[in-house]
């Protein structure tokens, strides 16, 4: 191996060329105005990656919109049903059917007696007569029950229980019923209530596992989408690394474009949970109704679409990050 | 501007690229360095880039001590190198102008002096009007004079040439080395290993 020189030619008097001064620390303006240029670079370089492939990035979108649709769902989903069971929860109230040939008058002497209890608050009698009233106003069958010769209803006694009682506390009150023997059926909340109760739990866990799982197959997506972008640019990262690239600078369209992965496909969960709402909000409250109820159905609510993008986004990030950091270390 | 001391590099496996190497360049000067194939030219670049670092010896760029750069600094130590390749190394997706201004946009510089001088550096190697063009339009002297409008933007203390004029006729050849001569007259070092040289 040879080394040819050629000597500088010196033009100035001086006899070695003059030394470069260091450059001066740049101004605070004057780094934060490259900061800003840093970031609109990744920025808009970002948007370029994902503009030149539609297809590629519709698909992916589409994936991750999916992905992050179903637990956005399951929890509007469990809001309506929460919504729907508050009516249900707040009643404590037990009904007593009294045996049918108990007395309107015994049935008052019954109540008198349970009235003085210190876990009863109130206790109400229907009459059979009240009973049928009612019966004829709620349901379609007045007809039907003009045709009846005698009244087939019970004395009805509503015990309201006093004190604000914990789920199933009041068992021993159910249970001093029970054992009347004047008492035909005893029909109480509290096991229904405490059925919703575990259903209501059963459901938000399932929520968050499903959401903690969508999430990761979020973060799977975007971190395999930016591992492949980040291969198939191999060599534009060695010409970036060699002209003096930072890691970071590197690293920002990658971010950028997992932002924009998770932030798109945040919409388009987004879209997909306004689409179902809308398909399903006219026969949910159909069957709703049916059922005597005035509750109307509630969208997604918007802190869920807020999280929903909030979460989307960060996920998206953290996947590009990841991605891009392990294929960097790689290559570095 | 540049010293190399007692340098040796060893590759994994055993082969010597490098055995007790020592020079020094000066700021200005312009040296072509020739030998056969696998004399260990590109080794040397890519010590100087920081790309490989020596087995033993030191290697100092401008009173740096390179073995002293922790990997964190490594791009700083090469926005101070202008490099050129002999395949161009451009970035086929962007254009000409972009393709120049890459090494200012790494550096952070503000985007109205980044224009100028990337305009400054194009009208130098001659493709000013070429600007807008994608690099895959132009002949493969022209891509040539593009990596080096893109080597001498940022205006780097030491310009490395890696066979520039390697796949150029004789005459493109000429043309290019009398671009180097002219920068090592404004006191930048250049480094030109090419076995064509003469």
């Amino acid at each position: 191996m040879n080394v040819r020189r050629r000597p500088p030619r010196r033009s100035a008097p001086e006899a070695t060329p003059p030394k470069r001064p260091r450059a001066p620390r740049p101004s605070a303006g004057a780094r934060l105005g490259r900061w800003r240029d840093h970031h609109l670079y990744g920025l808009l370089s970002s948007l370029g990656r994902l503009a030149v492939r539609p297809l590629a990035t519709v698909l992916t979108v589409t994936v991750l919109g999916v992905a992050l649709a179903l637990p956005l769902l399951l929890q509007a989903a469990l809001d309506n049903l929460r919504a729907f069971s508050g009516g249900l929860r707040e009643a404590r109230e037990i009904t007593v059917f009294l045996d049918p040939d108990v007395g309107a008058a015994a049935a008052a002497e019954i109540a008198a007696g349970w009235r003085g209890r210190p876990d009863v608050a109130e206790v109400i009698v229907r009459t059979p007569e009240q009973g049928l009233a009612e019966f004829r106003q709620l349901s379609g069958f007045s007809e039907a029950i003009g045709v009846l010769d005698s009244n087939p209803l019970p004395s009805v006694l509503v015990v309201a229980p006093a004190g604000a009682a914990a789920d199933g506390s009041d068992g021993a009150l159910i249970a001093a019923i029970e054992a009347d023997r004047r008492v035909d059926l005893v029909q109480h909340d509290a096991a229904w209530r405490r059925r919703l109760t575990a259903i209501m739990t059963l459901g938000e866990r399932a929520a968050i596992a499903l959401a903690a799982l969508f999430g990761l197959a979020t973060l799977l997506v975007v971190g395999n989408t930016v591992r492949l972008d980040v291969q198939s640019r191999a060599e534009e990262i060695a010409i970036m690394q060699l002209m003096g690239a930072s890691d970071g600078f590197v690293r920002r369209p990658f971010l950028y474009a997992g932002l924009w992965y998770g932030l798109l496909g945040a919409v388009v969960a987004i879209l997909i949970a306004l689409a179902m709402h809308l398909a399903l909000r006219d026969p949910l409250a159909q069957l709703i109704a049916s059922y005597g109820g005035q509750l109307t159905v509630r969208g997604v609510a918007p802190t869920a679409l807020l999280a929903t993008l909030a979460g989307g986004a960060a996920l998206g990030w953290l996947g590009a990050w990841i991605a891009s950091t392990r294929q960097l270390r790689r290559t570095a | 501007m540049i010293r190399f001391e007692q340098v040796a590099k060893r590759y994994p496996g055993g082969h010597d690229a490098l055995i007790d190497l020592s020079f020094t360049v000066a700021a200005g000067e312009m040296v072509f360095v020739t030998g056969h194939s696998g004399a260990g030219k590109s080794t040397l670049l890519k010590l100087l880039s920081l790309v490989e670092r020596p087995t033993r010896g030191s290697v100092h760029v401008d009173d740096v001590d390179l073995a002293r750069v922790r990997r964190r600094r490594v791009p700083q130590v090469r926005r101070g190198i202008g490099m050129v390749f002999q395949d161009h190394r451009l970035l086929m997706d962007r254009s000409v102008f972009d393709n120049v201004a890459l090494p200012l946009v790494i550096a952070g510089a503000p985007r109205a002096e980044a224009a100028k001088r990337v305009r400054a550096a194009l009208d130098k190697v001659g493709l000013l009007a070429r600007e807008k063009a994608a690099p895959t339009l132009l002949s493969a002297g022209e891509q040539q004079r593009v990596g080096i409008a893109r080597a001498i933007v940022g205006k780097p203390p030491l310009i490395i040439a890696d066979e520039p004029t390697g796949n150029l006729d004789p005459q493109l050849s000429v043309g290019i080395m009398q671009l180097f001569a002219e920068f090592a007259q404004v006191g930048t070092a250049c480094w030109s290993p090419a076995t064509t040289c003469t």
